[in-house]
Order: C-alpha cells, then structure tokens, then sequence
C-alpha cells in the first residue's frame, strides 16, 4: 500500500477532496488540520471519551456514530460524514438554528465546560433519527438514553442535564415515543 | 403347530436377548456410577487443632484456586462465587454450574470430606447421583486425596449461599441423566492419586492436567463420546464458540512463548503474545492471578517441558497482502493497535506479536472484531481499555478481509478466509451463546 491516499468525503453536505493525506491519518486530524474544523474535540485519543464522536451517514444502512480520534481516513474515505458544525441549520439569511438537541442542551444548560458537548450533540442526534424510525414505548426512553449516551464522558460531571435534556427533547417531539408516559421524574434541570 | 412352535422361539429369543440386555445395561450402570474404593481421609477432622486446621484451609484455598472452581460455579448474576449458575454451552445442550456452597438445602452442606473426593474424582455425587462430566472428573481424578480434603475444609467455612440451582436444558437423550454412568464405564479413568512432589514438571503436570484440567478445553474431544481425545493431548480445540488454542511445547514455541511470558500471562492476565479473553478471562480472575509465582512456574515448566522456548519471533509478512484489508485495518484498528501493529502499552494490545492470527482457525479473529473487549482490570495491576465491536461496521466480505490481512501480516497464515468461512464462523459463535 501507498504510504499516502486521497481522500474525498461529503462533509456536512459539502464534497471535500481528493484531499492527498497520509494513509494513517486519523479522522480527528482530518477534521482540524486540512478542513479547518475545530468542533470535533480531542479528549483522550483512544476512542474511550467519545468526545470526538462524528456522525457517518450511510445510505440504507442509517446513521451511526464513530470515534473520529481513532478512526481512520481510509476507512471514512468517500463516505458522508457529519460533524458538530453540521447539526445546526442555517436559513437563506444566514441566521443560525439550532437542532432541537441543541436547543434542549442551551435549556437545561446541559454543559458545563462543553467539551464534551459535540460528541453528545452528534450521538443524541443520532438516537432520534433511531426513534423516528423505531419509536420506543414513552416509558422505556431512560433506557435508550442510557443505550446511547452511555460512551460519553463528560468531567464535569454534568449527565444528569444532558440526559434530563435529551429525554424532555424526545418526549416532546411527536413520533418519537408510543403510548402514554407513565413514569414522573424528578426535574433535575 | 410348528408355525407356532416357530413363532414361541423367535419370542423365547427376543425375551432373552431383552434380558441380556437388560443385565448388561444394568451391569454397566452399576460399574459407572460406582466410585469404587477410595483412599482413606488424609487427615483426621474430629482430632485437628485449629493450627492444624488453619494450615489445611490455606491449603484447601490454594486447590481451591488452582482448580479454578469459581469460574464454572459463581453467581453470573451477582459474582458470588460459590452460588453456581454459569451456562456452560455443549453440542447437548446446556448445563449450568451448581452451588458448591455449605448451603445446607442448596449446596454441599451435608456432604461429608468422602462425598466431596467422590464427586471430584469420580464424578459421583452423594446418593450415587452422576455428575455429568461438564464437571471435569475426568482431569480432576488424579487430586490427591490431601488437596480434596483440605478443599472440603476449606469449602465448608465458607458463607453458605442459600440459592437454588438451575436445572440443565440438555436434549434427549442426553437429559438422562444415569445414562452418563455408561459414558463413565468408557471414558472416566480410574481415580488415581497422583505424586506431584517429585519434582517441578511433577508439580506443574499435576496443576496443568489435574487441578487445572487445561486438556478439558485445549484437547479436541472424540466425535463419538465428546470425550478428550488423549491421543491429540492439549493440540487446541474450538469449544464454546471460540478457540482455545494449542498448548504443546512447539505449537508455544511457534507462537512466540516463553516461560517467563506464560507466567506473566497466567499472573497478569497480559503478555506480548496477547490477553486473556473469552472463558480464560475467568479462569484469570478466579484462579491463575491468585496463585503463587511458584506454581505458574511450575506450570510453565511443564507445558514448555523445560525446553529452551525462541521467544518472540514475530512472522515475516507475506508479499501480498490483502489491500482492502489493510484499508480496513489502517482505518477501524491503527488508532490503537498502531499502524506497524505495534500496539500502546496497558491499553491495546500489540498485533504484531500477538497470537490470534497466528491460529491455524480464524473463529477467535472474528469474535473479538465483531464482539470487542469490556474494558477491563485485568491482575496485578494490569488493565486493558474497552475494545469496540465492529459487528455493526462490517459485512461478512469485509471481515474476511480485514481477517485475511491481519493473519498474513502478523500470523504467518495464508489469506484464505472468505465471507462464507466468516458467517459458518458467526453461526458457531452465536450457537455457544
């Protein structure tokens, strides 16, 4: 093998590339070094904080999320990617709107620090789209949190808003849950 | 008339044969569940100090520990370790560990220090009940009586467990449960002390083939019986869904082992040449990590039979190598194993002298990349972060070639794995689950 490849993805729904990288590239470097984003964090490096989570959108196969920190350019090459720069739309007259993930985590104010908080954007984004296609009943949505986000490590400690956040975000999006809620929870911001 | 004198004899005939066979049957369901006659009690119970009894409960914990009791009778559920109900997964169906606590109603609370050597070296419990032989009497029948005593003296100051057992879902016929004495008749060896005090191989013999009943998983078993093949002694056996690989001292040799790093791995559960997964995970937390250096290298003496070992020899790459697979390796695996395979120290484990790819069968390659690794303490103050799985990641044809590029770079094999291979494989995994 070349100890070099070109590299070609659509980020954010804009094509980027051929791109001449070296071969053992990590996506993370991709991102900051030769695409100028510097959403995407890098916490541990090892694909255990999931701080530089990234979306990989891939067509009848759905969304997952990948460690951008450990996942190589090779793989992600020609794919369609989204980062934390992605989530937010922008109208005709450039104003900036937040997902309704993000929207919930300005509310709760569910970061503290925020260095965390593009990897949990990009997976409790993902868990959404999961939902719209498979919606879970109302009272096991704790449970598919805790399925998502359960990677995620925040230092300042701050789950309890995120996953306060992400809950009240699905409960109050039509489509996403069946049946009633039953279960109360405390408020914890 | 004579056509039914004719008729009369065939039936005389059948009747006999039917006694015969009846006699027979029962003859050997008397010579299988029969334990035989045993040696006497090595120590006198009533008549022991408490200095005495404290040496033999040293002692029963160390047998305790090296014949890995734990990893087949510990709570899944809760960890507690003499609880019973691990699933052990067999072509017949599924047994699971039973409570060897002092539970009266539960455990072994009323077995006496005979009962506990009957069971362990003839696989026959109290009442004349068989064991069936996922309780490895057929290794443990070499323990001294001395070790099963101070094993029962051990096991008997233990907290009791009041938890009920499993019953095991085996298929007919095999849910008959006596006709495992016919089995014994052919396969159970007779209980037979064995001298481990002669010497270091003695010593590590005795931990390796009785105590630690290694053979039960790294020997292939026979086709007719599920027995251990003793003719293909330790020569590597996929069992539960994964392989347990060869022992012999040039299949080690082959794969890059030296004393010293058997040691290290039975203590730390880590060495150059990989870490402990699958069913050995247990067999690290429960049993190798807590025994004395002394006896790992014992062991290590004897599965290496003091040979001079070559050590490390990573294998030299093949010329071509699968390039699709090393695309997949350089961008799912590189940002940890490292691109050259060299791996990070107590964090992910080296590829290029690691010794999964080096395994004539490529079954546990698959498994770790499909399943991953649970972060996890290893011993000693080893540990290993969480491997991901990749099963959502990659097809069958993906994995055949990421597989076909790791045994060609680093195992010496050739690239021949295709994506029908992968998905028998993933059918026996999934089968031992």
């Amino acid at each position: 093998m070349q100890d070099r490849i070109q590299f070609s993805a659509t980020i954010n729904r804009k094509k980027i590339g051929p791109v001449d990288v070296p071969k053992d590239l990590m996506m993370i470097e991709f991102l900051q070094e030769y695409a100028g984003m510097n959403g995407t964090r890098l916490g541990c490096g090892q694909g255990v904080c999931r701080a530089c989570t990234i979306i990989v959108d891939e067509p009848g196969k759905g969304s997952i999320t990948v460690p951008a920190c450990v996942t190589g350019v090779t793989w992600l090459n020609g794919k369609t990617i989204r980062t934390v720069e992605g989530i937010a739309s922008v109208d005709d007259k450039g104003v900036v709107h937040p997902s309704p993930v993000q929207k919930a985590f300005l509310e709760h104010y569910s970061f503290q620090c925020g260095y965390c908080t593009p990897g949990f954007v990009n997976s409790a984004t993902v868990l959404m789209e999961k939902l719209e296609k498979n919606p879970v009943p109302a009272d096991d949505v704790e449970k598919a949190i805790e399925q998502q986000l359960e990677p995620h490590v925040c230092r300042c400690t701050g789950y309890v808003r995120y996953y306060s956040a992400v809950r009240d975000v699905i409960l109050k999006t039509p489509g996403l849950t069946t049946g009633k809620r039953t279960k109360e929870v405390a408020n914890n911001g | 008339m004579a056509k039914a004198n004719g008729k009369s004899k065939w039936i005389k005939g059948l009747g006999a044969v039917a006694v015969v066979g009846v006699a027979v049957a029962a003859g050997l369901y008397l010579a299988g569940s029969s334990s035989g006659d045993i040696p006497p009690a090595s120590v006198d119970f009533a008549k022991l100090g408490p200095q005495e009894y404290d040496v033999l409960y040293k002692r029963g914990e160390q047998v305790f520990r090296a014949g890995d009791c734990a990893a087949c009778h510990s709570s899944p559920q809760t960890g507690a370790e003499l609880a019973g109900g691990v699933p052990m997964v067999t072509p017949m169906g599924t047994l699971y560990g039973t409570n060897i606590s002092p539970s009266k109603e539960h455990g072994i609370g009323n077995w006496s220090a005979d009962d506990l050597y009957r069971a362990v070296a003839t696989g026959i419990a109290p009442g004349r009940k068989v064991l069936y032989p996922a309780m490895p009497y057929a290794s443990y029948h070499q323990i001294t009586r001395g070790d099963s005593d101070a094993l029962w003296a051990w096991l008997m100051k233990q907290r009791p467990v009041e938890v009920a057992n499993k019953p095991g879902e085996m298929q007919f016929p095999f849910n008959i449960r006596p006709a495992v004495a016919l089995w014994n008749v052919v396969n159970r060896p007779a209980a037979k002390e064995f001298d481990y005090t002669v010497n270091e191989l003695a010593r590590g013999r005795y931990l390796v083939d009785t105590l630690g009943h290694c053979a039960e998983c790294h020997s292939p078993r026979t086709k007719v019986t599920f027995a251990m093949d003793t003719s293909r002694y330790l020569e590597g056996n996929t069992i539960e869904g994964s392989y347990a690989p060869a022992l012999t001292p040039g299949a080690l040799g082959e794969r890059g082992w030296t004393r010293d790093d058997l040691v290290k791995f039975f203590r730390t559960g880590l060495s150059p040449q990989g870490v402990m997964t699958f069913r050995m995970a247990s067999v690290l937390d429960h049993s190798t990590s807590h025994m004395p250096e002394a006896d790992l290298r014992a062991m290590a003496a004897y599965l290496t039979q003091n040979q001079d070992m070559p050590g490390l020899q990573p294998k030299a790459p093949q010329t071509q190598v699968n390039v699709k697979g090393e695309n997949l390796y350089v961008g799912l695996c590189a940002g940890c194993h490292g691109v050259q395979g060299e791996g990070q120290p107590h964090s992910s484990v080296p590829m290029s002298t690691n010794t999964t790819a080096m395994f004539p069968t490529p079954i546990n390659l698959i498994r770790v990349i499909r399943e991953g690794v649970e972060e996890r303490d290893l011993a000693h103050g080893e540990r290993m972060q969480t491997m991901p799985g990749f099963a959502d990641k990659l097809g069958d044809e993906e994995m055949a070639d990421l597989v076909n590029y790791m045994r060609q770079t680093w195992g010496g094999q050739p690239g021949n794995v295709t994506a029908s291979d992968v998905a028998g494989h993933v059918r026996t995994i999934e089968h031992s689950k």
